[in-house]
């Protein structure tokens, strides 16, 4: 939705105010631009993403295994248990959907069959 | 909220009298331009609204078909197929009523068929383009060739959609495969300086395992953010200021709600399409190299035989021109054609000059070839 900049009219100092703006604004853009796509900036946002993980990982294996701890101890699924439950039904749904298109294609030929 | 909007537009066209007036009357408009710029941020836009039914699903992909507008006489015969990206809703083919790619091609006269790769749940973390190309696709073709009762079909595949298609096309040469579409393909990543993403990926601190390790499914979070900050003023100031400037033509309203509608609504990618994508892909140009192995068979770009339209995006910043182009001179397609439009990785598609740009472009190609 951006629009070019139009000539400015020194009798209207708002329209001047927002092409001023607008001028910075695409600056900013186009330098910003730049600086992501820069060597120094791909290096710094690779070495933060891996200071994160390693600093937040413990914390979120630890509260995995309280969590699962817990569940087990009041006798209730973990999250795993639910995640192997519907890994099984998405097998299940494959022999199924292997079925239907051997049924698909016997209609088809009975068909093809009563039509000769 | 359309509503809050032409009040909004009427009250501005009355006679004020004083300064005064005219002051409050300012006011009275930027409190409710104000109300209105909220509920665009906060409420989603009716998007997807083009007729259609759900014909087969399979975990969490779905195909839907889109109920034909035209008499059978006056439709081609071949059913076209869309494939979107793995890592964002599809809707955005079909985004909003008077401006949908898939209604402009229901109203020309194709069967349109949706495919939605849904969103992975935790359980699908192990889920690879082997998978998706080798397990999902295959099956939706079969269905959609069992439904129409056509032995051919094309199929258009849009960003990572279009990789994934480009596998199945060369995979499977003699699936009924007529015509590939192909949109701001994301196939060649020999040049490692192309488009932000590509050096970001590839630098050595850059490690894809750790990622999936911490989180299973990489969140849509963390890759909207990496999205956006490829162009950060544009996409954290400039479009929210332009909104406001705008705030007054409903056209642009519209347009820009249903496009942020889309844009909000992330979603999380599979760890192992993952971790895929940037090692086998973005790191070592397996597929263009022709060392890519999906489930043990290799993948040659030059058994693709179908007809193939590749459109490039010149301004795309997401897939850069030089990442579709190269695949031209690989595959073994004998009818090859690239398209150049200008505009943005979704512009092109979904921006408001798609309709005259880029869509009866590929209506016109596709045209010839579906009878």
């Amino acid at each position: 939705m951006s629009e070019k900049p139009e000539t400015p009219n020194i009798f209207d100092p708002f329209g001047m105010m927002k092409q001023m703006r607008d001028t910075s604004m695409e600056n900013w853009a186009k330098s910003m631009t730049e600086f992501v796509n820069s060597d120094s900036f791909t290096a710094v946002q690779a070495e933060t993403l891996n200071a994160w993980l390693a600093t937040s990982t413990p914390f979120r294996k630890l509260l995995e295994d309280t969590l699962r701890q817990s569940m087990q101890a009041l006798q209730m699924p973990t999250s795993q248990d639910i995640v192997r439950l519907a890994e099984r039904l998405t097998n299940i749904e494959m022999r199924l959907d292997d079925m239907d298109s051997k049924l698909d294609q016997c209609l088809e030929s009975q068909d093809r069959a009563s039509e000769g | 909220m359309n509503e809050t909007v032409n009040e909004t537009m009427n009250s501005s066209s009355a006679e004020r009298t004083t300064p005064f007036e005219k002051v409050c009357h300012q006011w009275h408009q930027a409190t409710k331009n104000l109300d209105v710029y909220n509920q665009l941020l906060t409420r989603d836009a009716k998007i997807a609204q083009t007729p259609k039914q759900l014909i087969w699903t399979l975990n969490k992909a779905k195909l839907y078909h889109y109920t034909p507008q035209v008499s059978e006489d006056q439709r081609h015969r071949i059913p076209l197929l869309l494939v979107f990206a793995v890592m964002n809703r599809p809707y955005v083919l079909d985004l909003r009523p008077g401006h949908s790619f898939v209604e402009y091609m229901v109203e020309k006269g194709y069967d349109v068929y949706l495919l939605d790769w849904g969103i992975p749940g935790p359980e699908d973390r192990e889920l690879k383009y082997d998978d998706y190309v080798l397990e999902y696709l295959p099956r939706v073709i079969r269905k959609l060739k069992s439904y129409t009762r056509s032995n051919e079909f094309s199929m258009l595949g849009w960003c990572l959609g279009a990789l994934i298609s480009t596998m199945y096309a060369s995979l499977r040469p003699d699936d009924g495969l007529k015509n590939l579409i192909l949109l701001t393909a994301p196939l060649d990543f020999a040049n490692k300086e192309a488009g932000g993403f590509t050096k970001w990926v590839n630098h050595p601190s850059f490690d894809p395992d750790r990622i999936v390790e911490a989180f299973g499914n990489v969140p849509g979070e963390m890759i909207d953010a990496g999205a956006k900050m490829l162009k950060p003023v544009e996409n954290y100031v400039s479009n929210y200021v332009s909104l406001w400037e705008n705030i007054e033509d409903k056209s642009r309203v519209e347009a820009w709600h249903a496009m942020n509608t889309w844009v909000r609504d992330i979603i999380p990618m599979a760890g192992a399409g993952y971790r895929q994508l940037i090692t086998e892909f973005y790191k070592e140009n397996r597929l263009m190299e022709g060392t890519l192995k999906l489930r043990g068979e290799r993948v040659e770009l030059g058994r693709l035989r179908a007809n193939l339209f590749n459109v490039i995006a010149e301004a795309d910043h997401i897939t850069p021109p030089c990442q579709s182009e190269g695949v031209m001179d690989l595959v073994g397609s004998q009818d090859k054609e690239i398209f150049r439009v200008r505009g943005g990785h979704i512009g092109i598609m979904a921006g408001r000059g798609a309709e005259k740009s880029t869509w009866p472009h590929i209506d016109t190609w596709l045209a010839d070839r579906s009878d």
